[in-house]
């Protein structure tokens, strides 16, 4: 098992670094996968836990100059990590400067994920500074908890308010109540209510759009068949639907959420080369 | 001569870096200018600071004879909480604004020291802070000596550290002629598997002055030294770094014409050497009240005594000894302590791992010369005119970074009383 990476370009480093930085504040813990053309970030919790679901795919040719790797066996070219994120948000904050940093799987006291930033520095050589990030190899017994879920068979399908100014309501709403109902319909309206025993806030969204699914198999049909102007909700953790939007540092190419009635909200966050699925179960 | 701001900056920051080291500090105005000092309970770690007094713009001190009397004496220096003099130079920012004038004077009759701001529209911000006596402390430590000298500047100090997370506590020093490394510094029993450690190499070109006498790895507590760096980036002044081989302390130190700081701290030594002998204790000819202490600290097995709060214990003991001297009126009567072998309350396990490596310490009493009691009168400093400031405070351009957000008119609530 083997992985190098090396990136140069200061752009595709910052953006990468927020890209980590997104799912430092999605999740504590959580599992990259690394292919030989992508990386991936992916946590599913269990129920306990909350529940929340995290599929975030990234593109390497977008983000490295060298990427190198293999896998745990020839026919499973794949490697998959358990890790901290928030140790990898901070190995990369001081890189803003960078000249290069490298990334490569170790193995010294434990497998670690050796970051090594090149700093330019006064003098003639560079100023190296290296962070071993413990990580956990995951046997290849496991993988399959960790296979890509699939767009679940969504009631309302919606495109996402300007997510500033979500996150903003959210944020006021949080402090009020433990839970929010996202409801919304197929006419492009959406609302978020709080209802507690002393108040009830309700904002409402319209005009929003909804985001057209090619029907395969007509297997979306539940979504189209519905009566435009009912409504799909789903009551979750205010916490967790903070979460994501507090960690959004750049406004995505495009942001929708699908709603499964009383069951789930799946959210999709695609920016030019990174593609972000979150899921927040309902709470009963 | 500097800004009413500079000196508020530097000033607070003094504090805060002490704040690091101690609850409470030793405030010490003496002829050449003001003197700040504090150790910490396992006396791990002493800082001085002193301020010559070209850096106020006022300084008065005047000497005043009494008679001498046993039990009101006064020690100068006095003894400050430090939790109560922060708030007074919090939110630089704020106060720059508002304030024309500080003075800090002293009332020995009244066990007062007063902190006074005189802000704009007659506001006037008066901080009387009781003080207790106190034995002026000073470290024994001869940086002269030490085979390994580093000269930097503090932006680059605080470039390397700021790659470490704040809450790691201790970071190693290793250097050889050819490179130096700082690196995250884990105990043997850690969890690998849960730790990120963080290791940075530079070149010896980076440094101001780079001496290097012998190969050393050396283990010091960064909590207690960030407090320095940004007081030392505060005043812009490059910080030397002193010391040996591991077990030996390690010096952080600055100074120029106004102002000089040290701030020494014990360094881990390698574990299998521990000996008593490491630091060999000096006593002094005062042994009455010292020897009581001597067997305590020589026949020590530390950490398995009880963990009490050790420090006002330890003071009291510090204490007894110049009463033991002051009748003898030496005036060269200086008592040479070791350290007291007390287990600190908080990071106990940390704490007595340096038990072995502490700094000498040197208890002076030569105040007490020939019954005289050194009054200390009053030293202020004021604004200055708008056109000077602007041209000074080129020399410290770093200090505009400070923030001035929302955020500290929340801090400096409790202060807008």
């Amino acid at each position: 098992m083997r992985f190098r990476a090396k990136m140069v370009d200061l752009a595709c480093l910052n953006h990468f670094s927020r890209v980590i930085n997104t799912i430092a504040k999605l999740a504590k813990s959580c599992t990259l996968r690394l292919t030989a053309g992508k990386l991936f970030f992916i946590l599913s919790e269990k129920v306990a836990n909350g529940g929340v679901g995290l599929w975030c795919e990234l593109c390497q040719g977008n983000f490295f100059d060298e990427f190198q790797m293999e896998g745990v066996a020839a026919e499973h070219n794949e490697i998959y990590l358990e890790l901290v994120p928030e140790n990898l948000s901070r190995a990369l904050k001081t890189a803003q400067s960078a000249k290069a940093v490298k990334i490569k799987l170790t193995n010294k006291h434990c497998p670690c994920l050796r970051v090594a930033v090149e700093l330019p520095s006064l003098s003639s050589s560079s100023r190296i500074v290296t962070h071993d990030i413990p990580v956990g190899v995951i046997p290849r017994r496991l993988w399959n908890d960790f296979r890509e879920p699939s767009v679940p068979d969504f009631d309302v399908s919606i495109y996402l308010p300007a997510l500033k100014t979500m996150k903003s309501v959210v944020e006021r709403m949080k402090n009020l109540s433990n839970s929010i109902v996202i409801e919304a319909n197929m006419s492009g309206e959406m609302n978020l209510k709080i209802e507690t025993d002393s108040v009830s806030v309700t904002t409402h969204f319209k005009d929003l759009g909804n985001p057209p699914w090619a029907s395969e198999d007509g297997c979306q049909s539940s979504a189209q068949d519905r009566d435009p102007e009912s409504m799909a909700e789903a009551r979750v953790d205010i916490k967790k639907l903070q979460q994501l939007l507090a960690g959004q540092q750049v406004n995505p190419t495009k942001a929708l959420c699908n709603i499964v009635h009383k069951r789930v909200v799946h959210f999709i966050l695609l920016h030019e080369d990174v593609s972000l699925q979150y899921f927040i179960p309902a709470l009963a | 001569c500097i800004t009413l701001f500079s000196f508020l900056l530097v000033f607070g920051r003094a504090i805060h870096a002490i704040a690091r080291i101690s609850d409470e500090f030793c405030f010490d105005p003496v002829e050449k200018g003001l003197a700040l000092r504090a150790v910490n309970s396992s006396r791990s770690a002493y800082a001085y600071v002193f301020f010559s007094s070209m850096f106020f713009q006022h300084y008065c001190w005047t000497a005043v004879s009494q008679p001498c009397q046993k039990e009101k004496q006064l020690s100068l220096p006095c003894k400050l909480i430090i939790k109560s003099v922060l708030p007074v130079f919090r939110c630089v920012n704020v106060l720059e604004r508002n304030v024309e004038k500080c003075s800090i004077y002293t009332n020995i009759n009244d066990h007062h020291i007063t902190f006074q701001l005189l802000c704009k529209y007659g506001v006037v911000k008066t901080y009387n802070l009781t003080f207790q006596e106190c034995d002026p402390l000073q470290a024994v430590f001869a940086k002269h000596m030490c085979p390994n000298i580093l000269k930097v500047h503090s932006r680059l100090l605080a470039d390397i550290m700021i790659h470490f997370p704040t809450s790691q506590e201790e970071v190693t020093l290793s250097v050889t002629p050819m490179k130096v490394c700082f690196k995250s510094y884990a105990e043997e029993d850690t969890d690998f598997s849960k730790t990120m450690l963080t290791e940075i190499q530079l070149n010896p070109d980076e440094f101001d002055y780079f001496q290097v006498g012998v190969d050393s790895e050396v283990t010091f507590c960064l909590k207690e030294l960030r407090g320095l760096l940004a007081f030392s980036e505060a005043t812009n002044v490059p910080v030397s770094i002193h010391f040996d081989v591991s077990g030996k302390p390690i010096a952080f130190s600055i100074e120029d014409m106004m102002l000089e700081a040290s701030f020494i701290l014990a360094t881990l030594s390698d574990i299998g050497k521990e000996t008593a002998s490491q630091q060999p204790p000096c006593f002094s000819h005062n042994a009455e009240a010292v020897a009581s202490k001597k067997p305590q600290w020589n026949g020590t097995a530390p950490n398995t005594e009880s963990v009490k709060p050790a420090s006002p214990l330890a003071k009291q003991e510090i204490k007894n000894i110049p009463r033991v001297t002051r009748g003898v009126m030496d005036t060269e009567g200086t008592a040479l302590m070791e350290a007291e072998d007390k287990a600190a309350p908080e990071g106990e396990a940390r704490e007595s791992r340096y038990q072995q490596v502490r700094i000498p310490v040197v208890v002076t009493v030569s105040y007490f010369y020939k019954s005289c009691i050194f009054q200390f009168h009053s030293l202020f400093f004021g604004a200055m005119s708008c056109k000077e400031k602007d041209s000074i405070s080129l020399t410290f351009h770093s200090l505009a970074t400070a923030s001035d957000t929302e955020e500290d008119f929340g801090h400096g609530q409790s202060s807008q009383v």
